[in-house]
């Protein structure tokens, strides 16, 4: 292994690349649902026949560790029955995967009759049939209340695609034609990707390639080991708070252990038992809430393969519990709560071991899907989930403010919002607000990046409205003296504002209908603030009062910083506020 | 032409601006001069000066003998990579005044988990952005009216603020322009002195917050381009011009002054946009018209296509961390130039680019402070380039220097000779280049193999031949005039107007409409031809019309690009386009579903009016060819493989045309270097271009 020309290492790991990254192209621009081709919910993978990940995209983090455990359960499950010409489908936790939403295709490369490699698409689906669109039921106690599990499963055998057990899967799905394009998208992101693979074969033969393979895996490992062992040796511990976001079982808290010893980590996590509701995380995904947390603190760069997680070993604790979720334990929600509770208990831990790489976190995920028939289509069913309603605020770190709208934590700025015109064409909606909120940052000498606020009134029809996620009750979490006096507008909230002005305010997630007229308002949190606010210099108080996201009363009660009516600063009151705090 | 006997090309480049003068007898001239970024006009006197100098002539009768005068600008470009741009207010739809700070809500990949990076600069800061109410539905209707107190509020505050340039975009204004127009008004009206542009003028095209971007940064260039243009328009007035000078656009077009002014976004990238007719110019003699050109010059590496003459746009793109959304020719820009360093990154791996030396401190053999080995370094030291040869006139370049940076920095650290290295960092920055030729062609759905690259820019003839061997290109060309290519592009471009607009309407014969389809087709066309009335064109000019739909399968969010080949739809020419969708769709993506239903969203007309071109250079082939014969040897190493081999050096300008040389061996002109690999050959052809083919 340690033979490998570097310079055949280089162009390997090149073709690699764009490999995988003709495979995310296409799913973007082929795919049917907006959840796909404008919010990019979806991650590209390359696994070798171990099968190990070689290669990962830049795409959702959420995916990021759960595709590596469904792979190999996945192969395991077919073993020696896998031939040329297969494609595999999977959603099903139990299996690994991450939430039945997130539906995976596995795609075996042969080269001259021997598995080499595997293309893996995975996305998340709008509709996973069960008893509420989109597939979030808050009211579900158990996984079967939820859609349809896919357990791994073959739609193609052998280049023939089984078109019975794909109309059984599209059969259970709201919006079909939707859901089938995307899984012909799916199914040509995979065939993009084997084409590359198998030229990559024909020009430098099994052998060489995977030699590679082999020798990039292993500077991953050298470079997270090296890593590891500047970070002194010790048991390290971080516990984050999760709200109660409609379990009625108050706050739960998630704690980390991790043991740094030498160039080795072992995570250990701790949790309280499962719950009946749908906030149970089951491996698969705990796996990429460890792995998140991690990349936060560690902050590699590009390219991501298997090798990197080598020296980490994880323990996600009792088998029931809400980090290490058994079936029959509602789950949908669980990619972004408590992921990102998760992810943010493991970076607290990790930071205990390096105060230096100290950030604050960033939004959690407070959201909405949408469902209802467009009258301008034949009354058509849709179903989505509006992802422009969970871009939250970054966190600020002891470089800089926090960016705005670029979260939540578990998508760290790989979704995207969706264009307005694009959302209104796609959608008989009309979307009155999509904008930043003032105070909503964490406030800090560098302040949390802005979260979002989205208003949206159907339009001549009656619109059903599922809220998901959390942020609500508990404010992001600042590091380093970030300190908050302005509570509310640094929460998420759903609103549902009637025809009379009237507003329903929602802490917890819900069901509800709105009519033309009416406004579904989704506000999601800002980032945290890092370190000590009254040292925000004043011109920076200045411009963020001046642009309006931090308001005069913020800029006193937070800042400490007192502006008149004219937006001019007033200096002997700011000296006199900063100087009695 | 006309009975004017020039007609100059001038590009003004980053470091420098290149003089591209043709004349009737089908002489083509190149001249540098050096780059005067704060007064354009500077460079271009200079280079006056020297073409003067050159052909016996004043300025003045020169520019008096010039049919058209053409300047290809970086004006736009370097004010938006500086943020010397105005300051610009923003009428917005209430509800969205942060579309443009949001962008999308997302963050560039390749920066994942780096908590460094930067959001992108504000052009436009959030208390310059005035939400006004007021708003219109997707299908153009209006929900509610415009709110004008809003809009007279927003203007007292811009005054106040002293803004220079105001945008106005709301949100479906492509669909029903009404409001902004009326906002338009209204700021023209209280705000004579200061620059207007709306988005439905800019960027008629669904999508908000492109064409938000787009106005923004239009209005934030627009000033500048302004004051530039007047210089120039002056200066080649007071030379005594005949025609207004004409610049260049990022569509490869050109367009006069007036118009440019009011669009200077659609200039912000046309810099390296003529290659693409340069480059089909040098492959016609060859009955080519399958073209890549690769541009490789000291920091960069642009790359563009052309298939059966028609040449690759790109549209709604990042350029510069703004979305844009006008149609620009595609250039594909890498950090691959001959300044890319080379250095092992985190994991340990050798890696080359994008960090580049520049032209200072510059790669280590010129002595000039640089300690990082770079391409030209690894080129140096393998051979391709001479050692002590002068460069530019003052910079001798030092091989012993390369040789010792690429051994400390890479070859030791790796365990490996520094010959493997030299090459190892040639490979690598060939595989960049090959990666960037794959996104203009495999990723638009073109296969490679059936294109000629051209070489253009000093440095691409030493990597173009390795190129096309990785891509399964047969040919490869070079003019002599490679290193100006850019310039010499412009002198062969035409006028062109792109018009744009959205007509979402489903294609199948059930409910498509026909007559108006045909209607919107006419309307852009008209629009185009306006434009070329204004611009002073009468019947007298070519005029040809492209269009161009772009077309989904319904619920699909990205379009794939249609030509039209007719200007009118009937029944059959539609079942035509579908089928021609279906195929498109399928060579991008590995399949289609003829079976779906497909729409139409957007629609484009280009009006191009064809100028007559100069004509081309002819050298003569001797009655009684000679072979040619090198003027010296010298050892260059062309794979890890093979030892040393003393390679002939051959001087272009004593070579014949006719003559073919057979590699390896090196071609030196006075401003490129081409390396002919073993296997390769060469053949000076009568248009003064280098055509280079592989061996069997």
């Amino acid at each position: 292994m340690n033979t490998v020309d570097p310079i055949t290492l280089a162009v390997v790991r090149g073709a690699l690349e764009t490999a995988q990254r003709e495979m995310t192209l296409t799913l973007e621009k082929t795919s049917r649902s907006s959840v796909f081709n404008l919010a990019h919910d979806y991650s590209n993978a390359l696994f070798d026949h171990l099968p190990e990940m070689i290669l990962q995209g830049q795409d959702i983090p959420i995916h990021l560790g759960s595709l590596i455990p469904a792979m190999k359960c996945v192969a395991g499950f077919f073993g020696d029955d896998i031939a040329e010409g297969d494609v595999i489908y999977h959603n099903d936790p139990a299996y690994k995967g991450s939430h039945i939403l997130d539906c995976c295709m596995y795609k075996p490369v042969f080269y001259q009759g021997e598995l080499v490699f595997w293309t893996v698409c995975k996305g998340h689906l709008t509709d996973i049939g069960g008893p509420v669109p989109a597939g979030y039921n808050p009211d579900a106690k158990e996984i079967y209340a939820e859609g349809l599990r896919i357990p791994p499963v073959k739609l193609w055998a052998q280049g023939k695609r089984r078109e019975d057990v794909v109309n059984l899967l599209l059969t259970n799905m709201r919006a079909r034609a939707y859901q089938e394009g995307d899984l012909n998208a799916q199914y040509g992101a995979c065939s993009v990707g084997e084409r590359h693979l198998i030229e990559l074969l024909e020009r430098y033969g099994v052998e060489q390639v995977r030699a590679c393979i082999g020798e990039l895996k292993d500077m991953a490992d050298r470079h997270m080991r090296a890593l590891l062992r500047e970070v002194p040796d010790g048991c390290y511990s971080g516990t984050a708070v999760l709200e109660d976001s409609g379990h009625g079982l108050g706050e739960l808290s998630i704690t980390a252990r991790v043991e740094i010893r030498g160039d080795q980590a072992h995570v250990l996590i701790e949790s309280p038992p499962q719950v009946p509701y749908f906030i149970n995380s089951y491996e698969g995904n705990s796996i990429s809430g460890v792995y998140l947390g991690l990349m936060m603190f560690a902050q590699v760069p590009p390219p991501y393969n298997e090798g990197l997680y080598r020296c980490i070993s994880v323990d996600l604790g009792p088998p029931g519990t809400l980090c290490n979720a058994q079936e029959p334990a509602p789950h949908v929600n669980s990619t972004t709560t408590p992921m990102e509770t998760l992810a943010d208990a493991v970076r607290l831990a990790l930071e205990q071991a390096a105060p230096e790489r100290v950030t604050a976190s960033w939004g959690h995920a407070s959201g909405i899907n949408i469902a209802g028939h467009d009258p301008r289509n034949g009354n058509d069913e849709y179903v989505t989930m509006v992802l422009a309603s969970i871009i939250s605020g970054a966190g600020a770190n002891q470089a800089m403010d926090g960016w705005p709208a670029c979260g939540p934590l578990c998508c760290f700025g790989a979704l995207m919002s969706g264009d307005i015109e694009l959302l209104e064409y796609s959608y008989p909606i009309l979307i009155h607000r999509y904008s930043l909120m003032a105070d909503s940052g964490g406030a800090g000498e560098f302040r949390g990046g802005s979260g979002t606020r989205l208003e949206i009134e159907p339009l001549e029809h009656a619109m059903t409205v599922v809220g998901f996620g959390e942020g609500r009750q508990l404010p992001t979490a600042g590091a380093a003296g970030a300190n908050n006096v302005l509570l509310e507008p640094k929460l998420g909230r759903l609103i549902h504002r009637h025809a009379d002005g009237e507003e329903s305010h929602y802490i917890q997630n819900t069901l509800l209908t709105a009519q033309p007229g009416e406004r579904v308002i989704n506000v999601n949190p800002g980032g945290g603030g890092y370190g000590d606010p009254l040292r925000r210099p004043l011109a920076a108080v200045l411009a963020d009062v001046r642009n309006g996201l931090v308001s005069r009363e913020g800029a006193r009660l937070e800042y400490g910083v007192v502006i008149d009516g004219q937006g001019q600063l007033d200096e002997a009151a700011t000296r006199a506020q900063r100087a009695a705090h | 032409m006309t009975k004017q006997q020039y007609r100059l090309g001038i590009d003004a480049g980053g470091t420098f601006t290149d003089f591209i003068l043709a004349d009737r007898n089908g002489n083509v001239q190149l001249f540098k001069a050096p780059s005067t970024p704060h007064d354009g006009t500077l460079a271009i006197r200079n280079g006056l000066a020297q073409i003067a100098d050159a052909i016996g002539r004043s300025p003045a009768e020169i520019i008096a003998d010039c049919d058209l005068c053409i300047n290809g600008t970086t004006v736009a470009l370097n004010a938006l990579i500086e943020k010397t741009g105005v300051k610009v207010g923003l009428l917005c739809t209430d509800g969205h005044e942060d579309s443009l700070e949001i962008r999308l809500g997302h963050k560039e990949d390749g920066h994942r988990y780096d908590a460094t990076y930067p959001p992108a600069y504000m052009l436009v800061p959030r208390h310059l952005r005035r939400p006004i109410g007021g708003r219109v539905l997707s299908d153009g209707r209006e929900y509610s009216a415009l709110d004008e107190a809003a809009i007279l509020a927003a203007i007292d505050y811009f005054r106040e603020q002293q803004v220079q340039a105001v945008a106005i975009s709301f949100v479906w204004s492509v669909r029903n322009p009404s409001h902004e127009q009326r906002a338009m008004q209204m700021v023209r009206a209280a705000l004579p002195d200061v620059f207007v542009c709306s988005g439905h003028e800019v960027f008629p095209q669904i999508r908000e917050y492109t064409r938000t971007s787009t106005t923004v940064v239009n209005a934030y260039l627009s000033p500048v381009m302004g004051r530039y243009i007047e210089r120039i328009d002056a200066l080649f007035e007071e030379l005594g011009a005949q025609q207004p000078t004409r610049y260049f656009q990022s569509n490869g077009g050109l367009a006069p002054g007036a118009v440019m002014r009011e669009r200077a976004v659609n200039a912000i990238n046309s810099g390296p946009a003529s290659a693409p007719q340069a480059g089909l110019c040098v492959a016609q003699p060859f009955g080519i018209d399958n073209v890549i050109t690769v541009d490789m010059g000291g920091t960069s590496f642009d790359i563009t296509l052309s298939k059966g003459g028609r040449t690759n746009f790109s549209k709604d793109s990042d350029f510069l961390r703004y979305r844009i959304g006008v149609p620009m020719i595609q250039v594909e820009t890498l950090g691959a130039g001959g300044g890319s360093i080379a250095h092992l990154d985190d994991f340990g791996m050798l890696q080359v680019g994008p960090r580049s030396a520049g032209a200072t401190p510059g790669p280590v053999c010129y002595g000039k402070g640089g300690s990082e080995p770079t391409v030209t370094d690894a080129n140096l030291a393998l051979g391709y380039l001479a050692d002590g040869a002068l460069l530019g006139g003052s910079i001798r370049l030092d091989r012993q220097a390369a040789i010792n940076a690429i051994r400390s920095k890479i070859a030791e650290p790796l365990g490996i000779s520094v010959e493997r290295a030299a090459i190892g960092i040639i490979t690598l920055v060939n595989l960049n280049m090959v990666s960037g030729i794959r996104r203009v062609s495999v990723e638009r759905g073109y296969d490679p193999r059936d294109f000629a690259l051209i070489g253009a820019g000093g440095a691409a003839g030493m990597h173009v031949m390795r190129l096309a061997e990785e891509i399964g290109s047969k040919v490869v060309l070079i003019p002599k005039v490679a290193s100006g290519l850019c310039a010499f592009g412009q002198i062969l471009s035409d006028i062109r107007y792109d018009q744009l607009t959205t007509l979402p309407m489903r294609l199948d014969d059930q409910h498509v409409d026909l007559e108006q389809l045909n209607l919107a087709l006419h309307d852009l066309r008209e629009r185009g031809m306006a434009n070329l009335r204004d611009d002073g064109f009468s019947t007298g000019n070519r005029v040809d019309c492209q269009y161009n739909l772009e077309i989904r399968y319904l619920g699909q969010i990205h379009e794939c690009n249609v030509e039209l080949s007719c200007e009118q739809l009937d029944r059959s020419s539609l079942a035509a386009l579908r089928e021609a969708f279906h195929q498109r769709h399928k060579a991008l993506f590995s399949y289609s579903e003829p079976d779906s239903p497909i729409e139409l969203v957007n629609l484009e007309c280009s009006v191009i009016a064809r100028l007559q071109r100069p004509p081309m250079p002819e050298l003569v082939i001797p009655a009684e060819p000679c072979a040619a014969s090198p003027v010296g040897h010298r050892p260059m190493l062309f794979s890890a493989q093979d030892d040393w081999q003393d390679t002939p050096v051959y001087n272009g300008d004593r070579l014949q045309a006719g003559q073919t040389i057979q590699g390896p061996c090196v071609i030196e002109e006075a401003t490129t270097n081409i390396v002919v690999p073993p296997g390769w050959q060469a053949t000076l052809s009568p248009s003064a271009t280098y055509r280079l083919t592989p061996g069997d």
